[in-house]
């Protein structure tokens, strides 16, 4: 099933240089912060710094006595005014309850950071300066900061209004074929897998300025964010603005990595403070605000529990998966739930599987989508294997080769109702151990081990679903455009913050148009030119937007065409367009230029009066159901006996996202997104206290890796047609999925040298140390 | 809370300004002189992003207050390419390796390899991740960047050869 | 994030920066690099009404060698870390300031301002306390010497008056053949030490210890002195020290109160200091015995 030799065309499938790129190296970027209005004035917040209290009285008046200050705005003069601050997707026939959401708390604050005053002023230094001198009399109530405390009996409620601290439970009936499994298998290992709280930290935190014209009742909207259509609609339901007179725009977007997916509180409530006032407001989140406030992600426990028979084949699974949602999640309750246990089986063949999936809230900050939002399945089950594999008495590669779906078994149905089609697991898990020279790093270790040095080796394999059918997000238009002077624009209502679409999109039109590359641009970001549009996330550009891409520039490609017939006296399919030019087939000389052809067509006599005169087109595309693509990751670490610090040595993918549009930017995904999954194992880790103060607010605290700590990926591509027009497949997230257990089964080995067992990150040198320490090491 | 005038050379050019003692060079190159191209991730000075050179080193802008800059020549992300737009051996290294995605990081990553460079024209691998490691990217795993670094390295030594 | 309002001083003279300070009392901070000061302002972590500036005063500017090594206090750490002289005269200071946060932050940063702002975690106040520095202040009514030893009383805390000035800082120049080790555990490259250790061994010409200075940093709420290990290792020949050291190790881990803190624990540190002791004196045993490692 494997084709390694689709091949690359003029365009599509090389490695262009990126049109985004002379104007972000030098400067001429334009960020959120770096657009000015007339009259623009600056917000702050004024946030709680308890994690649940109730609010007995708001003094705002010092704060507005100050020089500067326009406005000091509570949930008295907001909350009001707010129509629904869901999301379009959750707006109707919402698959879960949706959290309470309020502008700004009148009541009660539930989480640190719960903004309950917007400070709007001259300054953004002035407005936190009054933001100090806005005084909030509160009556702490008990809290509950973690998964456990809030399933406790007698848990203080995070939302009274839902009435349990568990507004999704999501059990399957209980099965006694698992459970006969269970009892009669040679092995079986059951753990409790944690994955701590580690957040998205875009480089450039969330910024929105709005500005609303009473006379004209025009609400005009710049926004950091990864979807400005989904904006649009929500900031009109928000305001009771007609979305027509709403206009979002984004201009560059320093990074978003499922934070800026959905619109975010905070936003939403400084352009319902703009529509209230009448003014035009920017708010730029400063870095603590990012940290404390903006989404959190990750944060989930399982008990994982596999039955095997005595060669180590997998009988059964049991996968019990809690998720913690915090108090105000972003996009529904900001998890995925059970398509967590719906994708645990992943790569492997398991007959049968019992799960349950539960959301909970907590008084922390609200979860929200983060590359790979239910990637916790593979982390649980690639963890939960490589404890298998040590029960059984095999190899980690080896109980991988035993339980992997073939090429051959496809399409494969999962347990749990997945199906799997043209994925390579198996592939890839061969290619990546060869790569890294599995067999050759087992007989280093054994070395290295005689002398006393921990070394270890971890696989992290997963099959990742991309350009999901859900609703709007499996859908997308793009319109092209020949223009008059024989260039090309695309107008797309995808939202790049990193991914290189104007560059990969300009690819497809260069290709399927046959024009030269830099005859094309990219226009995206602005509802006012685009097509509406989901928005970039979940995987889903290349595939959604780019075969709507590649559709819109074939219908171009036969208008001109069609009118050059007309001027070169030729029939259409006599003709051929490559380099901007429309020539006869066979007879070069017969040609005209796409700028000829555009005239031809924008002026009076150009063309027969019975040639169709239009020089753009659009093209939709619908995903036809969801598009897997699939990798390998393995690394080496060698752990350090006395500090317990963890050294990545090699670090190899092996990746199947089908037919890649441009190289470059398919290794630049896969090598970021492994610095992230590096990141949440070693070094990142967002901490709150037993009362829910949080404790990691400033990158002095919250550690993100630097290029020291991150290590040189390798990459191996392994090409399977994507089963869609242009045979690609999504491949943005799966980075930051199979790096958290490869590198953590990689420690995990090096500590089994001398039985040492780790089941919780991050892997901080103390947890790494105590772990030795217990084992007697 | 007073306010200081002060007069400084930016990208070759003099510059004058009236600026509160608390505003950080940062934002008056962002706001008094329009320079956005030095951009602000942390304000507390760990990712990097706002370095410029000040006197021809590379400094924080967010940890330096905008009157200390009085009497100094600085030089930002706008002041490292040729007038004409022609990008420094190091933006087209950055260009060429994928050294950079969404771009917030960029301009701090630039003047630092800049600076970096001129102390080290001829760095190890390690060196440059040392070397760059005051700087936070969040979306290339770095692996660009410091490819583009060797290639600049490279290329600017050739070019003090010939 | 931006910092509450404030009034910046520069003055010209330490003269004129002590009368500042004297006049404005605890609501005035000397401002030096700023690379610790201006982002607990930002935070607003701390706030003060006046900022006396002393980075462009130039007489606290300067390197010279004099019998001691004397660095004036608004010295930038990068200048102090590229400086001959001080490589020379005193090897640990100049292997010390490499580990001070990045290269951007020693561009501003200045060696007094390291040493007055007296974070445990930082290295140069380890320094100066293991090598018995010297630490010259001026204020309204005059200058004072103090020594190391009695200048870090805690956390950020030292023996300065609110209107003092730290003005210079004199390193004794070792003569004989000697060795200098940093060693240290960070979660990061460029981060706070976890735990650190700076070590300098200086051999007679019998090969004997003739002077050993370790001080730890990032371990307890002021920087540490292991005299413990320095005098089980002083008068010792470099076979009996080496043979020691793992004893000598130990017993700087007893030294001190460890703290507890997000990145570590107390016993962590213990356990960790114990290690880079040994390793920072091996490498400077070696290196003063003329061995390379």
């Amino acid at each position: 099933m494997s084709d390694h030799g689709i091949g690359a065309g003029r365009y599509v499938g090389q490695a262009v240089q990126r049109k985004e790129d002379p104007r972000l190296l030098t400067g001429h970027g334009r960020y959120v912060d770096d657009v000015t209005v007339p009259r623009m004035l600056h917000a702050a917040f004024v946030r709680s710094d308890l994690a649940a209290a109730t609010i007995r009285s708001i003094d705002v008046s010092e704060a507005l006595a100050l020089d500067g200050v326009v406005a000091v705005l509570t949930g008295h003069d907001l909350n009001g005014i707010a129509g629904s601050m869901q999301p379009s997707m959750n707006v109707e026939n919402s698959p879960f309850p949706c959290a309470p959401l309020r502008p700004l708390a009148v009541t009660d604050v539930r989480f640190v950071g719960d903004p309950v005053a917007l400070v709007v002023a001259e300054s953004r230094a002035v407005a936190e300066d009054a933001a100090e001198l806005v005084f909030v009399d509160y009556e702490p109530t008990p809290a509950v900061a973690t998964i456990e405390a809030a399933l406790a009996d007698g848990a203080p409620l995070v939302h009274p209004e839902f009435g349990t601290n568990v507004p999704v439970d999501f059990p399957m009936p209980a099965d006694p074929e698992v459970e006969a499994l269970f009892a009669s298998a040679a092995h079986v290992v059951e753990h409790r897998i944690v994955q701590h709280r580690y957040n998205p930290v875009p480089m450039e935190p969330r910024g929105v300025i709005a500005g609303y014209d009473n006379v004209t009742g025009e609400l005009d909207v710049w926004l950091s964010t990864q979807g400005p259509h989904e904006a649009r609609l929500t900031f009109s339901r928000l305001t009771g603005v007609p979305e027509q007179h709403v206009r979002v725009r984004m201009g560059d977007v320093g990074g978003g990595f499922g934070q800026k997916f959905f619109t975010g509180h905070d936003e939403q409530v400084v352009v319902l403070a703009a529509k209230h006032l009448g003014r035009a407001i920017k708010w730029i989140e400063d870095r603590r605000e990012n940290l404390l406030a903006a989404t959190h992600s990750r944060s989930d426990l399982a008990d994982v529990a596999l039955a095997l028979d005595a060669d180590g084949r997998i009988l059964a699974a049991k996968f019990d998966h809690v998720e913690d949602a915090g108090a105000f999640p972003v996009g529904g309750l900001g998890g995925v739930g059970p398509f967590v246990s719906m994708l645990f089986p992943g790569p492997y063949r398991i007959p049968k599987i019992w799960w349950r999936s539960r959301i909970v809230c907590t008084n922390t900050c609200g979860r929200g989508a983060y590359r790979g939002p239910w990637m916790f399945e593979t982390t649980a089950r690639e963890e939960i294997l490589d404890v298998a594999a040590r029960a059984v008495g095999i190899d980690p590669r080896e109980i991988r080769r035993i339980n992997v779906v073939a090429d051959d078994d496809q399409p494969y149905n999962t347990a749990t109702g997945m199906m799997f089609e043209r994925v390579t697991p198996a592939t890839t898990l061969e290619h990546a151990t060869q790569v890294i020279d599995y067999d050759g790093f087992r007989a280093t270790q054994a070395a290295a081990f005689a002398e006393g040095r921990l070394l270890g080796i971890g696989i992290g394999l997963y099959i990742e679903p991309t350009s999901s059918p859900a609703g709007s997000l499996g859908v997308e238009a793009a319109k092209v455009r020949l223009e008059p002077g024989g260039s090309v624009t695309v107008f797309l209502g995808t939202a790049a913050h990193g991914q290189s679409i104007e560059t990969t999109m300009a690819q497809v039109v260069a290709e399927h148009l046959g024009v030269p590359y830099e005859q094309v641009a990219v226009i995206q970001g602005d509802t006012d030119r685009t097509p509406f549009g989901g928005g970039t996330g979940g995987s889903r550009t290349a595939v959604i937007a780019g075969n709507a891409t590649r559709l819109a520039a074939q219908r171009v490609r036969e208008k001109v065409v069609e009118v050059a017939a007309h001027l070169l006296e030729a029939a259409p399919e006599d003709l051929e367009v490559a380099d901007g030019r429309v020539a006869v087939r066979g007879t070069p000389s017969r040609a005209v230029t796409l700028a000829e052809v555009a005239t031809a067509v924008h002026n009076v006599g150009g063309v027969a009066v019975d040639v169709p005169r239009v020089l753009e087109a659009t093209g939709r595309y619908e995903t036809q159901g969801m598009t897997w693509s699939n990798a390998c990751h393995v690394c080496t670490v060698e752990v350090d006996r006395v500090t317990g610090q963890v050294t990545i040595g090699r670090y190899v993918v092996s990746e199947d996202c089908g037919r890649m549009i441009n190289p470059m930017v398919v290794e630049g995904q896969v090598q970021g997104g492994v610095a992230q999954g590096v990141g949440g194992v070693l070094y990142e880790h967002f901490v709150y206290d037993d009362d829910g103060n949080p404790l990691t607010t400033t990158f002095l605290d919250y550690l993100l890796p630097t290029a020291v700590e991150v290590p040189r990926v390798e990459i191996d591509h392994v090409v399977t047609d994507g089963g869609n027009p242009s045979g690609v497949k999504g491949m943005g997230e799966g980075g930051a999925i199979g790096s958290v257990p490869a590198v953590f089964n990689a420690v995990a080995d090096a500590l089994s040298l001398v039985g040492a067992t780790v089941l919780d990150q991050p892997l901080t040198p103390l947890r790494v140390v105590e772990a030795l320490e217990a084992a007697g090491a | 809370m007073s306010e200081h005038d002060v007069r400084l050379t930016v990208n070759g050019a003099r510059q004058r300004g009236r600026v509160e003692s608390r505003t950080n060079l940062a934002d008056f190159l962002r706001e008094d002189l329009g320079l956005t191209g030095t951009h602000l991730a942390c304000e507390h000075g760990v990712c990097g992003a706002c370095t410029v050179l000040v006197d021809g080193r590379a400094v924080r802008a967010c940890l330096m207050l905008a009157v200390q800059a009085d009497g100094t020549e600085v030089t930002t992300v706008e002041g490292i390419a040729a007038p004409d737009g022609t990008l420094s051996p190091v933006q087209q290294a950055f260009m060429e390796c994928h050294g950079l995605q969404c771009g917030f990081c960029t301009p701090g990553f630039v003047v630092t390899v800049t600076a970096f460079l001129e102390a080290n024209p001829d760095p190890t691998e390690a060196e440059i991740r040392e070397g760059i490691a005051g700087n936070l990217c969040r979306c290339t795993g770095y692996q660009g960047i410091v490819e583009a670094v060797k290639l600049a390295a490279t290329r600017l030594r050739e070019g003090v050869d010939a | 994030m931006k910092a509450a309002p404030f009034d910046h001083h520069a003055p010209e003279s330490v003269a004129d920066a002590a009368a500042l300070l004297a006049e404005h009392g605890d609501e005035a901070k000397v401002l030096a690099g700023g690379q610790s000061l201006l982002p607990m302002l930002a935070m607003r972590l701390t706030r003060f009404e006046h900022l006396v500036d002393v980075s462009r005063v130039p007489e606290l500017h300067g390197i010279t060698t004099d019998g001691d090594l004397r660095i004036g206090a608004s010295t930038p750490q990068a200048v102090a870390e590229h400086d001959p002289v001080v490589a020379d005269a005193v090897p640990l200071v100049a292997r010390a300031i490499p580990h001070i946060g990045h290269f951007q932050i020693r561009n501003r940063g200045t060696v007094g301002g390291s040493i007055a702002h007296a974070d445990p975690a930082s290295e140069l106040p380890a320094v100066a306390l293991a090598l018995d520095a010297v630490l010259e202040v001026a204020g309204a009514t005059g200058t004072r010497e103090i020594a190391a030893t009695d200048f870090f009383e805690g956390t950020w805390s030292t023996a300065l008056a609110d209107d003092e000035i730290l003005t210079g800082v004199r390193f004794p120049v070792w003569t004989g053949r000697q060795g200098a080790a940093v060693r240290e555990v960070a979660r990061r490259s460029g981060d706070f030490a976890i735990a650190g250790v700076a070590a300098a061994v200086e051999l007679d010409a019998a090969d004997r210890v003739a002077r050993v200075a370790v001080g730890l940093f990032g371990v307890a709420s002021t920087p540490v002195r292991a005299s413990a290990t320095e005098a089980a290792l002083t008068g010792a020949s470099v076979a009996e020290a080496t043979a020691a050291l793992a004893d000598a190790a130990l017993a700087a881990a007893d030294g001190f109160d460890a703290v507890d803190d997000l990145h570590a624990t107390g016993a962590y540190r213990r356990r960790v200091t114990t290690h880079l002791v040994q390793t920072a004196l091996t490498a400077a045993i070696q290196e003063a015995s003329g061995v390379r490692a």
